[in-house]
């Protein structure tokens, strides 16, 4: 019960139902979860399992159907839209798949995006610390057209971590890359948990992503049906081969 | 906070700068007719007022003649006797007192012609350059006796005339050859504003002019250090009754102020189109907002996503809108500039000889042109950035949960009572007319606004079936295309997005629907007139001035016509102003023994002759107002303050001609002094007289007057007709220009779903679409829209134009057209309008297959 105080989010009693009656489809089926605070948590499962409602929901993206999410000691349910969107701006970062940059913002404008929206000030130290361990240095003024995909997405983990938030969430943030250029952004998460105390939930269909984890939960048809502590990838694929079948 | 807003409120303007690049454009069109409007009244305002000051300079004092009651500045005044002129010069303080006398005067060119001018044709009394006239003398000497004149040097240059030429010149007397002697400017320039000024001493002016010893007023000037008021007291003592004092400044004032009137009806005209194109324009940049927020619809869901406020997604979009307004007003006010130069320049090259003027853009110009265009272009934006704002933050990964727009149910209500309170509005002002004019105007200017807005908010449900059915039956004639590929696609993709092809098309079918509203009423108003006119004119001639001069005709001409054997009956139509039981009135003056037989005036009761006995005729509808009959009498009071009961001696059904009253012209002579002029004069030719010999006995006639125009009866009714056409072109320029802008909207809201299907246009190329077949579909997708709108037009429209016809005085409409051959044109000009507006995006066609499905 030490987690309680130490937990970025989580969720109890979460349902997510999308559609009525013959069409109802159950994204969520009753998810209760927590994020513990500094740690790497990876989240699995089959397609359709209900992995991004989950992270959506979590992050105060999406609304659920019924349950409850808390992000810190906030009841995200009790918020309004104005107060959701300054929770998802101080307490919350984000990598997405693909397309999570503006377009028409220089790399550097994209990292300090959310800090400039809330009119927080940068912290000087803190930004380059993150430009520098995302190596992207060089490339601060240029506008993502001009980035490669893998530069685009550190931009994008800069910017998660630029604002220090509480908990940061990518959904498949390495399932367009390369695996050099994946490897490269899983082992810099690693180090934002491990050297820079950040939280991060990750959702992927990669064993190997999945094994830059301290933890993995597996979803199937909206409930976590399995987890699994300090995985390897073997072990990820090992779980994922017996969901499957 | 405003930091980051503003950085991607200004890196999206540039981003898409070539996506707004037409919305600029519609924007600055509307601007320009405002800012062009302020721009050119008030330069032309200015150097007029200029050239009257300049004129006025030396008088400090007018006497004139005072009138009963209307308008100081226009009022035909009596004359005052040249005798006056004595008494105020004795009075103490006074340095100068001199007669001023302005005349209808046309000077005939050294070609034998009669100088046309923009303004009038004036001869003159001046003492010369040591005069109180402010005239000055560019070349040679002021006139001298008898036989000698100036003209002002542009009207000479005009005319062909040097110092020194012999210039043949028509008063209100007869012709008259003067040596010209000198040219006449006035301050800087050289010119009358458009007038042509023949200067003689007043001696020969009292001569020449037919004055008889009469001034149209007394200019004053005072002895140095001398109290103005203290003299002005002591004039207005000394003068007979029905004098009056005024100052030299409130004398130029109201004169330039007659002459500012004018010129704001010009204003006027420049400012509805503006007012029509801007309305358009809203459309327009509403369509390219909504489509520009739809395509960012993932950054801006990112953005929401990152912690950007529903606030600050808003003022992000607004400030676009702003930027985008900014930049079009500045340029709107530039191009208002050239519009009034240009305008400027066309009344110029048709002889108007404005004075030349320095554009003036005042403080009100900027502001105004401001307002509107920031204000227009904004307002256009709210709906957009409203949508844009309700964007969830999910849809950054998930673009399909995009808009959860209006429903279409609830457009459907929110559309149908926007339509009804329209509607409502409009039919109240078009029957009701509440307020005069203008209430009837502004209400029905508000319904129609909100009738256009809520068909267009309905149309969204009938645009994907209408497309449909458009794209069904407009192939007909050429019918492969329905079955082809590029057909079927440009069918479906005009269906696609029911809400953009709406509003797309309702740009159009403003435009449309005003041009048919317009042309039913016109037609309809042009049909009657032509039958009132068939029924009332039994005149064999007409003689008028020619076209544009309002100067009318002096007496001498119909007098010398009456005199010809070959004709049997001749009547001048004379105009004056009276109040007829204290309401102003327009009162025509006609020879009643003559006028029966030259126009039919559909007369109920009484007899026209009785016009001779000194009674009076009325139309039924003030008869009816006024509740008298045959036989009551009326209490007129003329302009000079004369008061008469008058006899109603008949009463009439038409008045296309006679106007609503008639009096003899024994009357109107008898009562004023002031110099008449006819604007048109009728005769009929005596029995047994061939037409060709009574029209060469006229047309003899008429070469001692110059100005005069003789015409048929055929020719008559053209002309008339012709009148009636130049106003309709007016507001079918007008017109034009709202479809020209709707033309930009369809060609803007095509480029921009081009660019963004470019994916699917490489798509298609990949799989082996020919770039002639992709130019095919998105022409065809851009007629089916063009023709969808162009049908609304015509649906709105036409019902319009009927009630606004229904509600026009029977006087008006006898007949209601509907202009069959007008709705065709319309109908293919939209086709037109669609191939046009498919231009800028074809541009998609030349797309590299690789590159457009490479495209993020
Ligand atoms: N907007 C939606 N409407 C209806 N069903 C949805 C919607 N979003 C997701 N679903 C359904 O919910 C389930 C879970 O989807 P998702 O969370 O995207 O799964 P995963 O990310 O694990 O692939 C799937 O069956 C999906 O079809
Ligand atoms: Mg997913």
């Amino acid at each position: 019960m030490t987690s309680l105080s130490t937990a970025a989010a989580g969720a109890i009693d979460a349902f997510k139902i999308y559609g009525k009656d013959d069409s109802e489809v159950r994204a969520l089926d009753g998810v209760t979860v927590t994020f513990a605070s500094g740690k790497f948590t990876a989240i699995m499962g089959p397609s359709g399992s209900g992995k991004s409602t989950l992270m959506h929901c979590l992050a105060g993206l999406d609304s659920l159907t019924s349950g409850s999410i808390t992000i810190g000691d906030t009841n995200l349910a009790t918020l309004n839209d104005k107060e959701l969107t300054l929770t998802r701006r101080s307490n919350v970062g984000f990598i997405f798949q693909a397309y999570n940059l503006i377009p028409t913002l220089t790399a550097l404008e994209n990292i300090t995006l959310p800090l400039d929206l809330g009119g927080t000030p940068v912290d000087q130290q803190w930004l380059d610390t993150v430009v520098d361990a995302v190596g992207l240095r060089s490339r601060l003024n240029h506008r993502p057209s001009e980035l490669s995909g893998g530069q685009q997405q550190r931009v994008a983990v800069a910017r998660a971590l630029a604002s220090k938030p509480r908990i940061i969430f990518a959904d498949e943030p390495t399932g367009n890359l390369d695996s050099r250029m994946g490897t490269e952004i899983l082992t810099f998460m690693r180090h934002a948990v491990t050297d820079l105390g950040q939280t991060i939930v990750m959702v992927t269909h990669d064993p190997v992503a999945a094994s830059y984890a301290d933890r993995v939960i597996f979803l199937a048809d909206g409930k976590i049906v399995d987890e699994l502590d300090n995985p390897t990838a073997d072990q990820v694929l090992d779980r994922m081969k017996r969901l499957g079948s | 906070m405003a930091a980051p807003v503003t950085r991607l409120t200004i890196r999206g303007v540039i981003a898409r700068k070539w996506r707004i690049f037409l919305t600029i454009l519609a924007v600055v069109s509307g601007v320009a007719f405002v800012s062009g409007a302020f721009v050119l009244t008030d330069s032309v305002k200015k150097s007029i007022n200029d050239v009257f000051a300049t004129l006025s300079e030396g008088i400090d004092i007018e006497v004139r003649t005072s009138i009963a009651f209307g308008d100081e500045a226009t009022a035909e005044r009596d004359p005052v006797s040249v005798d006056v002129i004595d008494v105020v010069a004795a009075i103490d303080g006074v340095r100068l007192a001199e007669g001023n006398l302005l005349r209808a005067a046309t000077v005939i060119k050294s070609d034998g012609e009669p100088l046309r001018t923009s303004g009038p044709a004036f001869g003159i009394a001046w003492v010369g350059p040591d005069g109180l006239d402010g005239r000055t003398i560019v070349e040679g000497r002021p006139a001298a006796g008898p036989s000698e004149v100036t003209l002002d040097k542009s009207s000479a240059r005009r005319a062909g005339y040097e110092v020194g030429d012999t210039v043949t010149i028509v008063g209100p007397a007869g012709k008259g050859d003067f040596v010209l002697v000198g040219l006449n400017g006035t301050g800087k320039t050289t010119n009358g504003g458009g007038a042509s000024i023949a200067a003689f001493d007043p001696v020969t002016a009292n001569e020449f002019l037919g004055a008889e010893n009469m001034v149209d007023s007394i200019y004053v000037a005072i002895d140095e250090g001398a109290d103005r008021d203290a003299v002005m007291a002591a004039i207005d003592a000394a003068l007979p009754d029905g004098l009056e004092v005024i100052t030299g400044e409130q004398s130029a004032e109201e004169t330039a102020g007659a002459i500012n009137d004018i010129i704001d009806i010009f204003g006027n005209v420049l400012l509805g189109f503006a007012a029509v194109s801007l309305f358009v324009s809203a459309f327009l940049i509403f369509n390219t907002f909504a489509i520009i927020v739809s395509q960012r619809l993932r950054e801006l869901a990112l953005l929401r996503a990152v912690g950007a406020s529903a606030r600050q997604i808003r003022t992000m979009i607004i400030g676009e809108a702003l930027v985008v307004s900014v930049i079009a007003t500045l340029l709107g006010i530039l191009a208002g500039m050239g519009v009034a130069k240009g305008i400027v320049a066309i009344f110029n090259a048709a002889g108007a000889a404005f004075p030349s003027a320095s554009l003036i853009v005042s403080p009100r110009t900027v502001i105004a042109s401001t307002v509107v265009g920031v204000g227009v272009t904004v307002a256009a934006a709210i709906v957009p950035a409203l949508r844009a704002a309700r964007i969830p933050p999910v849809a950054a990964m998930r673009p399909e949960l995009g808009f959860n727009s209006l429903q279409k149910n609830k457009r459907l209500v929110v559309g149908s009572i926007t339509t009804g309170i329209g509607l409502v509005l409009f039919s109240i002002g078009v029957f009701g007319q509440p307020g005069g004019t203008s209430g009837t105007l502004g209400l029905s200017a508000v319904g129609a606004i909100l009738l256009f807005l809520g068909i267009a908010s309905l149309s969204t449900t009938v645009a994907a079936p209408a497309s449909r059915v458009i794209s069904r039956v407009l192939p007909l004639p050429f019918r492969p295309m329905t079955r082809s590929v590029p057909g079927r696609l440009g069918s479906r993709n005009a269906q696609r997005t029911p809400r953009r092809t709406a509003s797309t098309a309702s740009a159009l079918m403003i435009g449309l629907a005003l041009v048919s509203t317009v042309s039913v009423v016109a037609s309809s108003v042009q049909a009657s007139f032509k039958e009132q006119l068939q029924g009332s004119v039994t005149a064999d001639f007409f003689v008028s001035n020619g076209p544009g001069n309002f100067q009318g005709l002096p007496v001498a001409f119909s007098e010398r016509l009456s005199e010809l054997p070959e004709l049997s009956a001749v009547s001048p139509f004379r105009a004056a102003t009276a109040q007829v039981n204290g309401d102003t009135k327009q009162i025509g003056a006609v020879r009643g023994s003559a006028f029966g037989q030259l126009v039919d005036i559909d007369l109920t009761s009484g007899s026209v002759e009785s016009l001779d006995d000194g009674k009076i005729l009325l139309h039924r509808d003030p008869a009816r107002d006024y509740a008298v009959q045959v036989g009551d009498t009326l209490s007129i009071l003329w302009l000079n303050g004369t008061e008469q009961q008058i006899e109603v001696g008949g009463i009439y059904d038409d008045a296309t001609i006679a106007g609503n009253w008639l009096v003899g012209l024994s009357t109107l002579q008898a009562v004023s002094t002031a110099t008449p002029t006819d604007f048109f004069i009728g005769a009929k030719i005596a029995d047994g007289v061939d037409i060709e010999d009574a029209r060469a006995a006229v047309e003899e006639v008429a070469l001692d007057f110059p100005s005069a125009e003789v015409q048929d009866q055929a020719e008559f009714q053209q002309s008339q007709e012709d009148q009636l056409n130049q106003l309709l072109i007016i507001i079918y320029g007008l017109l034009i220009i709202s479809i020209a802008i709707a033309v930009l909207g369809i060609a803007n809201t095509m480029a921009l779903s081009v660019f963004e299907r470019t994916r699917e246009f490489g798509l298609l190329r990949a799989v082996g679409m020919s770039k002639r077949d992709l130019k095919r579909s998105i022409r065809w997708e851009a007629v089916i829209v063009a023709v969808f709108g162009a049908s609304l037009g015509i649906i709105v429209g036409i019902p319009l134009g009927l009630a606004v016809t229904t509600a026009l005085p029977s006087t008006f409409i006898t007949t209601t057209v509907v202009p069959v051959n007008t709705i065709i044109v319309i109908l293919i000009a939209s086709i037109i309008v669609g191939v046009v507006a498919a231009m800028p995006a074809r541009r998609a066609a030349r797309l590299n297959v690789l590159d457009a499905i490479s495209t993020h």
